[in-house]
C-alpha cells in the first residue's frame, strides 16, 4: 500500500516539475550565453495561452505545440531585442514583458471567448506508458507512464547534456557568457548566438506553458502561471545551470507542489494557503542552503559592446 | 610590395581624434615597432586593422590590394592575428578549448579531444611554445597564457601578426624567451608588429620602427639606424625629464609601516614581511599576479588577514576597518581606477570627497554643506592641476590622466603618512607621469612611507629607495637601490631562491 | 534635442493607436470609450479625488523602490511588504483597540514601517552577507506574504461574527483623517508627499544618501574607500520595505479599515514601473504615481461604462516600459 502511494506521489512529483523543468532548461541556454530573463512568467503564459487557442480553433495538438512555441518564441525575442539591441537593464525589461504579456494573454482570452459562465476546455493529451520501461517497480509508473511533454523533457534534458559538453556548440556557448570579448576576436558573434539563445528559452519556456493547458489544466484563465515562471528561474540557479541539474531541481521543487496537493486532500482545518506557501517556502530554503556554490556566467546580464574603451 | 600599407588613417571617439591622418606601412618578414607613449593612438590603429574598430576614413592595403576588414572574423580570413594587452582567453575553458574556439574542426559539431591535442603539439613544437592542452587556462601564469594566446594565432593561420604591450607582464627571463619566438616566427617567415613604449625593447628585437605621437605620425626609422635620444625625442616631442631621487639627509622619529608575517584568508599572500621606513619609497618588482594586489588591499583593509601583524609607527592596524585606516592617515591609489577608485556616473566633487562626506567639515546639521565641499574641491582642482569642465561634470567624461590626478589630490592630499600606489602611472601620458611622479618624492621627503607597486620596471628604479621582489606571496629579498643587478632582479622575479635579508 | 522630442512624440502616438486598437478590438466606439476614461479620471471632484487616492500608495510603495533601486537593491518585493505593513496595522487595532487616536497613529506608523522593513530585510541580509540575489528572494517572499495574509484571515485575525475571511473592522482610532467628503480621498495622501519630500533630502542632502548612491553606482570604489557596503545595503533594504509597508498601513487606516485578500491589485509591482517613469527621483515619483492611477482609473472607467477590459492597462504599461528601454537606441539618440 506505501508503495502505490509512494509511486503515485513521484508521478505527481514528474508531473509538477515538468513545466518548470521546461521553462528552466530554456533560460539555462540563455543564462549560460550571458542573457537573464526574468519574463519567463510572460514566456510561459504566452506559451500557455497561444496553445489552448490553437487547440481550441483546429483540435490538432501538433498545431497547438506549434502555436505554443510560437507564443513563448515571440515573447522572448521582445526580451532579446531589449536586452541586446537596446542594451537596457534585463531585469526590468523583464518585469515590463511581464505586465505586458498578462495584460495581453488575459485581453486576447478575454475577447476570444466572451465573458462566458463556463470555463471554455480543451481534452488534456492524455498519458502514454513506455512499454518494458513503465514496468519497473515503483519508479517505471513515475517516471515512463506519462504524458508526451514529459518524455520531450527526457529527450531534451539529453540532448542538452551531450550539446554544451561534447560539442564545440556549447564551448562557443560558453565563451559567449564567460568572456564575451575573447569570444568576438576569435571571430564568433556572439550577438547572433545571444539571440539564437534566447529562442531556445522561448521554445522550451513556450513548450513549458503549453504543459499547464494543454496536458495540466485543460483550460485557460488569467494568470495561469502564477509564479512558475520566477520558480523556473529559482530551479536554473539551483541546478547550477547544468541540465541534469536543472531538472533535479525542477523535481525538488515539484515534490513540495506535489506535497501540498497531498496535504491538503488529506483534509484538515489548516487554511489551504498554508499549502500554498509551501512551494516558496522551499524555495527560499534550499536557495539560502545553495550559497557560496555555483558560479555564474561572468558577463550574466551585462549588455555586450565590442566598442567599449 | 609592402606586406600591408594603411593609408591616411582617421578615427575619432566622441569628437576627439584617436588617429589623424596615420600611415603606416609593413614589409614582409619583418619585426616592426609601432612606438609611441600612452594615448598615442597605437592600439586603436592596430584595432582598426584587427576589425574590431572601423577607420572613419582612410584605406588598408594587404600585398597590394585594398581590404575592407567589418570584424575580427574578417582579419582572420585575411590571415592577420592579435596578441591584446588584456589577454582574451575564457578562464574557464582549457587551453585546448581556448586555441580552437569557434573553429570547425574535424568532426563538428563534436569535439575530437585526441586529434586536436595532437594539432597543438605539433604545433607547440615548431615554434617552441611549450603548452599543456588540457590544462585550465585560468591556472595559467602570465607568461604561459601570452603563448596561449600566441598559439590561437598560429592555430588560425595567421600571417601578420600584432602584439599589443607583449612585455608589460613579463620578467627580464620571459622577455628574452619572447623574443627568441618572435625571432622564429620571422624565421618561418611570418610579418610581426609590436605595439609598445619601451624604447629599449625596440631597439633589442625590432627591424623598423613606426613612432605615433597625439593620434599623428611622427616619424619613421630603421633600427640598426637610430638611438634611444632620437626615438625618445621622436615619442614625446621634447626632452625626457630626468627625475632626481637624491636621498634624504634627514631621518624620521615614526617607525614608519611594518608587516610582519602575515598570511591573507585563502590567500595568495604569506608568509609576508616588510619594512617601509618613514621618509622612504619602498617599491615592489614583480611579475602581475604574484600577489601585488592583495599586499595593497591587506594594508588598506580591503582584504582579511589571518594572522600576522600590521603596525603603523608601533600601533596596529589588523582590527581597523578601511575607514578606520584612511582615517589614520593611509592613502591608496588602486591599480584599476575605473573599479576602484572613482564612481563614474559621479561629479568631480562627489568623487573628491567620497569618503570624506561624514567628517563634521562637511556636514552641518545632519546635512552636507555643498558651500564648503564647493570650495574644498576647486582648492584641490586647481593645486592639482586638474583639467574638467566643471566641477559638476561626471567624472567619466575626465581623460585619464585627470582622473588619476583627482584620485591623488584626494589620497595623498591629506599629509598622508602612509601612502600605497598600485600602477599610478599606468595609461597616463609622460607629462601627467612626471607629475606623479614628483608628487610622489615630495611625500617621501615629508616623512611619508610610499609603497610603490608597479610593473615597470623602470619606474620602480627611478622612484624607489629599496626593492623588494614579490613572488607567489612572499617577498624574495629586499635590494637597496644602489645595488641592483638586472639578471639577478630577473631571476628573483622568476622565483630562484637566493639567500632571504630583510 | 530634436531626436529627443521627436522620439517622445512617436512614442505618444504608439501608444495611443495601441489603446485606440484594442478598444476597438473589443467592439467598442473609440470617442466614447475615450470620453468615459477622461470622465473617469477628471469629470467630477470624486473622479479627480479617486485618482489621487489610487496615487497614494503608488507613491509610497515607489518611495520605497526607488531609495532601493539607487543603492543597487533591486526591490522587486514591494508588494509582500505592502501586505506585511496591513497585516501589522490589523494586529494593532485589534490587540490594543482602546488606544487613544494620536498614540495608534504613531505607533501604526512605526509598526507598518518596521514590519515592511523587516520583509525587505531578510532578502537584504542574504545580498548583504552572501551575496544572493534579491530579485529571486523578493519576488519569493511576495507570494509567501500573500498567503500569509491568506492564512491570518482565516484564523488569528479573523472576524469571528462573519463567515468570510476578513478581519473585523477596525476601531476607529486607526484611521486616517477623511479629507474630503463624499470621496475616498484620504490623509494617506499628506504622509506619501511628506514621505516624498523626506526621500529626496535623505538621498540627496544627507551622507547617508550620498553612501547609498555611491553603493548603488560603484560598491567596489565605495569598499576600497572605506564606504561600508554592507551596511548601506541593509540601510537601504529597511528603508526601502519600510515605505512599502507605510502604503500597507494607508490603505488599511485610510480606505478599507480591515484586512482582506486582495486589497492591493499589484501595486507592489506598478510601483516598479511608477519609479523607472520618475527616474528614481522623488518628484518624478510623485507625477508618474499620478499618471498610473491615472490610467488604471480611466480604465476601469472605460469597463465600467464602455466594456473595455481593464486588462488594457496592463497592455499600455507593459508597453510604455518597453519603449521607454528602447527609445534611446531605436531612435539614436545620443544623450548622456
Amino acid at each position: 500500500m506505501e508503495l502505490v502511494v509512494l509511486s503515485s506521489f513521484l508521478a505527481a512529483t514528474v508531473r509538477m516539475a515538468a513545466p518548470i523543468a521546461l521553462a528552466a532548461l530554456g533560460e539555462t541556454i540563455s543564462e549560460k550565453a550571458g542573457v537573464s530573463n526574468i519574463g519567463v512568467e510572460a514566456i510561459m503564459l504566452s506559451g500557455a495561452y497561444f496553445s489552448f487557442w490553437a487547440m481550441f480553433q483546429s483540435g490538432n495538438v501538433y498545431v497547438a505545440v506549434f502555436a505554443g512555441i510560437l507564443g513563448g518564441a515571440g515573447a522572448s525575442l521582445i526580451h532579446a531585442f531589449l536586452s541586446l539591441r537596446c542594451k537596457a537593464d534585463q531585469t526590468i525589461a523583464g518585469l515590463a514583458l511581464n505586465f505586458l504579456f498578462l495584460g495581453l494573454t488575459s485581453f486576447l482570452f478575454l475577447m476570444q471567448f466572451g465573458k462566458t459562465t463556463t470555463l471554455p476546455s480543451i481534452t488534456v493529451l492524455k498519458p502514454v506508458a513506455l512499454p518494458l520501461l513503465s514496468n519497473i517497480p515503483i519508479i517505471g509508473e513515475a517516471l515512463f507512464a506519462q504524458d508526451p511533454f514529459v518524455y520531450v523533457l527526457y529527450l531534451m534534458v539529453i540532448l542538452l547534456m551531450v550539446f554544451f559538453y561534447k560539442t564545440e556548440w556549447g564551448v562557443i556557448l560558453h565563451a559567449v557568457g564567460e568572456a564575451p570579448r575573447a569570444a568576438d576576436t576569435a571571430g564568433i558573434k556572439v550577438h547572433a548566438v545571444r539571440y539564437l539563445a534566447c529562442t531556445a528559452n522561448g521554445v522550451l519556456g513556450g513548450l513549458g506553458g503549453a504543459y499547464l493547458t494543454l496536458v495540466k489544466l485543460g483550460f485557460f484563465q488569467e494568470n495561469l502561471t502564477g509564479g512558475k515562471g520566477y520558480i523556473a528561474l529559482v530551479a536554473v540557479i539551483l541546478g547550477r545551470r547544468n541540465p541534469l541539474g536543472v531538472l533535479i531541481a525542477a523535481l525538488v521543487i515539484g515534490s513540495a507542489e506535489a506535497l501540498q496537493i497531498r496535504l491538503q486532500t488529506l483534509g484538515s482545518t489548516i487554511p489551504s494557503q498554508a499549502f500554498s506557501m509551501l512551494p516558496y517556502v522551499v524555495t527560499v530554503l534550499v536557495l539560502m542552503l545553495s550559497m557560496g556554490k555555483g558560479h555564474d556566467p561572468a558577463a550574466l546580464g551585462l549588455p555586450y559592446e565590442r566598442d567599449k574603451r | 610590395m609592402p606586406t600591408l600599407r594603411m593609408s591616411k588613417i582617421d578615427k575619432q571617439f566622441f569628437g576627439k581624434m584617436a588617429n589623424e591622418q596615420v600611415d603606416f606601412t609593413l614589409e614582409q618578414g619583418e619585426i616592426h615597432a609601432l612606438l609611441g607613449e600612452n594615448g598615442a593612438g597605437k592600439t586603436t590603429l592596430m584595432n582598426i586593422l584587427y576589425g574590431i574598430y572601423q577607420a572613419d576614413s582612410g584605406c588598408i592595403e594587404l600585398d597590394g590590394k585594398p581590404v575592407s576588414i567589418k570584424s575580427p572574423k574578417d582579419a582572420i580570413a585575411l590571415q592577420i592575428g592579435m596578441v591584446h594587452q588584456h589577454f582574451t582567453l575564457v578562464p574557464t575553458l582549457t587551453v585546448r578549448q581556448n586555441i580552437t574556439l569557434g573553429l570547425k574542426s574535424k568532426g563538428y559539431p563534436f569535439v575530437n579531444g585526441k586529434e586536436l591535442d595532437r594539432s597543438i603539439r605539433t604545433l607547440s613544437e615548431r615554434y617552441n611554445l611549450t603548452v599543456d592542452p588540457a590544462a585550465l587556462v585560468g591556472s595559467l601564469s602570465v607568461g604561459q597564457q601570452q603563448r596561449v594566446e600566441i598559439m590561437k594565432v598560429l592555430y588560425r593561420n595567421a600571417r601578420l601578426i600584432i602584439l599589443d604591450e607583449p612585455t608589460a607582464v613579463l620578467t627580464p627571463q620571459e622577455v628574452e624567451s619572447l623574443f627568441i619566438v618572435l625571432r622564429r616566427l620571422r624565421e618561418e617567415g611570418h610579418s610581426v608588429i609590436i605595439i609598445t613604449h619601451h624604447i629599449d625593447e625596440v631597439l633589442a628585437i625590432t627591424d623598423r620602427v613606426t613612432v605615433l605621437r597625439a593620434a599623428r605620425n611622427a616619424g619613421h626609422v630603421v633600427t640598426r639606424e637610430t638611438s634611444e635620444e632620437e626615438l625618445s625625442s621622436l615619442m614625446i616631442g621634447r626632452k625626457l625629464q630626468k627625475i632626481e631621487r637624491k636621498p634624504l639627509p634627514f631621518s624620521f622619529a615614526s617607525k614608519g609601516l611594518q608587516l610582519d608575517s602575515i598570511q591573507s584568508k585563502n590567500g595568495p599572500l604569506g608568509p609576508l614581511s616588510l619594512s617601509i621606513p618613514a621618509g622612504s619609497i619602498v617599491g615592489i618588482a614583480g611579475v602581475d599576479g604574484n600577489g601585488q594586489k592583495a599586499l595593497a588591499e591587506v594594508i588598506m583593509g580591503i582584504r582579511d588577514i589571518e594572522s600576522g601583524t600590521i603596525t603603523l609607527d608601533g600601533k596596529p592596524l589588523q582590527h581597523l576597518s578601511v575607514k578606520e585606516r584612511k582615517a589614520l592617515g593611509i592613502g591608496y591609489i588602486s591599480d584599476d581606477r575605473l573599479k576602484d577608485g572613482l564612481v563614474l556616473d559621479m561629479d568631480v566633487r562627489d568623487n573628491f570627497l567620497l569618503s570624506s562626506y561624514d567628517k563634521r567639515e562637511y556636514t552641518s546639521h545632519a546635512l552636507i554643506d555643498t558651500k564648503r565641499v564647493q570650495q574644498a574641491t576647486e582648492q584641490a582642482v586647481s593645486s592639482y592641476a586638474i583639467k574638467t569642465a566643471s566641477l559638476s561634470t561626471p567624472v567619466r567624461y575626465l581623460s585619464g590622466g585627470n582622473q588619476q590626478k583627482l584620485i591623488v589630490a584626494r589620497e595623498l592630499g591629506d599629509q598622508p603618512k602612509v601612502v600605497v600606489a598600485c600602477q599610478p602611472t599606468r595609461g597616463l601620458d609622460i607629462g601627467s607621469t612626471e607629475e606623479v611622479h614628483s608628487i610622489l618624492l615630495d611625500l617621501r621627503s615629508q616623512g611619508c612611507s610610499v609603497l610603490l607597486i608597479s610593473s615597470d620596471l623602470d619606474e620602480i628604479l627611478t622612484l624607489s629607495d629599496k626593492i623588494a621582489v614579490i613572488y607567489q606571496g612572499t617577498i624574495m629579498d629586499v635590494l637597496d637601490h644602489d645595488k641592483v643587478d638586472m639578471t639577478h632582479l630577473g631571476l628573483l622575479m622568476a622565483g630562484s631562491k637566493t639567500r632571504r635579508s630583510v | 534635442m530634436k531626436r529627443t522630442i521627436l522620439s517622445f512624440a512617436v512614442m505618444i502616438i504608439v501608444i495611443l493607436l495601441v489603446s485606440f486598437l484594442l478598444i476597438a478590438m473589443v467592439g467598442s466606439d473609440i470617442p466614447t470609450s475615450l470620453a468615459s476614461f477622461f470622465r473617469g479620471i477628471g469629470g467630477s471632484t470624486y473622479a479627480m479625488a479617486e485618482v489621487l487616492v489610487r496615487a497614494t500608495p503608488l507613491m509610497l510603495a515607489a518611495l520605497g523602490v526607488s531609495v532601493g533601486f539607487r543603492t543597487g537593491f533591486l526591490n522587486i518585493g514591494a508588494e509582500g511588504q505592502l501586505y506585511l505593513g496591513a497585516i501589522s496595522i490589523t494586529w494593532l487595532g485589534m490587540t490594543f483597540p482602546s488606544l487613544p487616536a494620536p498614540l495608534m497613529l504613531v505607533l501604526s506608523l512605526v509598526l507598518g514601517f518596521l514590519s515592511g522593513g523587516l520583509w525587505a530585510l531578510i532578502p537584504g541580509l542574504l545580498k548583504a552577507k552572501f551575496g544572493l540575489s534579491e530579485v529571486i528572494n523578493t519576488i519569493m517572499l511576495n507570494y509567501i506574504a500573500i498567503n500569509l495574509v491568506g492564512i491570518l484571515v482565516r484564523t488569528s485575525l479573523k472576524d469571528p461574527t462573519y463567515p468570510y475571511p476578513m478581519s473585523p473592522m477596525l476601531p476607529a482610532s486607526t484611521n486616517f483623517l477623511h479629507l474630503l467628503s463624499p470621496t475616498r480621498l484620504h490623509a494617506g495622501l499628506l504622509l506619501a508627499l511628506v514621505c516624498a519630500a523626506l526621500v529626496y533630502l535623505l538621498m540627496f542632502r544627507t551622507t547617508l544618501g550620498f553612501c547609498m548612491r555611491a553603493v548603488g553606482l560603484n560598491a567596489r570604489a565605495c569598499q576600497c574607500s572605506g564606504i561600508a557596503v554592507s551596511k548601506y545595503v541593509i540601510i537601504s533594504s529597511l528603508i526601502s520595505g519600510g515605505l512599502s509597508g507605510l502604503a500597507g498601513v494607508s490603505e488599511i487606516a485610510g480606505l478599507h479599515h480591515r484586512l482582506i485578500e486582495g486589497i492591493s491589485p499589484s501595486y507592489g509591482y506598478l510601483a516598479i514601473i511608477v519609479s523607472l517613469l520618475g527616474r528614481n527621483n522623488p518628484v518624478g515619483i510623485v507625477f508618474a504615481s499620478l499618471g498610473i492611477a491615472a490610467l488604471q482609473v480611466g480604465s476601469m472607467s472605460m469597463q465600467r461604462s464602455s466594456g473595455v477590459p481593464t486588462s488594457i492597462a496592463s497592455i499600455i504599461m507593459g508597453l510604455v516600459v518597453i519603449m521607454i528601454l528602447s527609445r534611446k537606441s531605436l531612435f539614436r539618440c545620443k544623450e548622456a
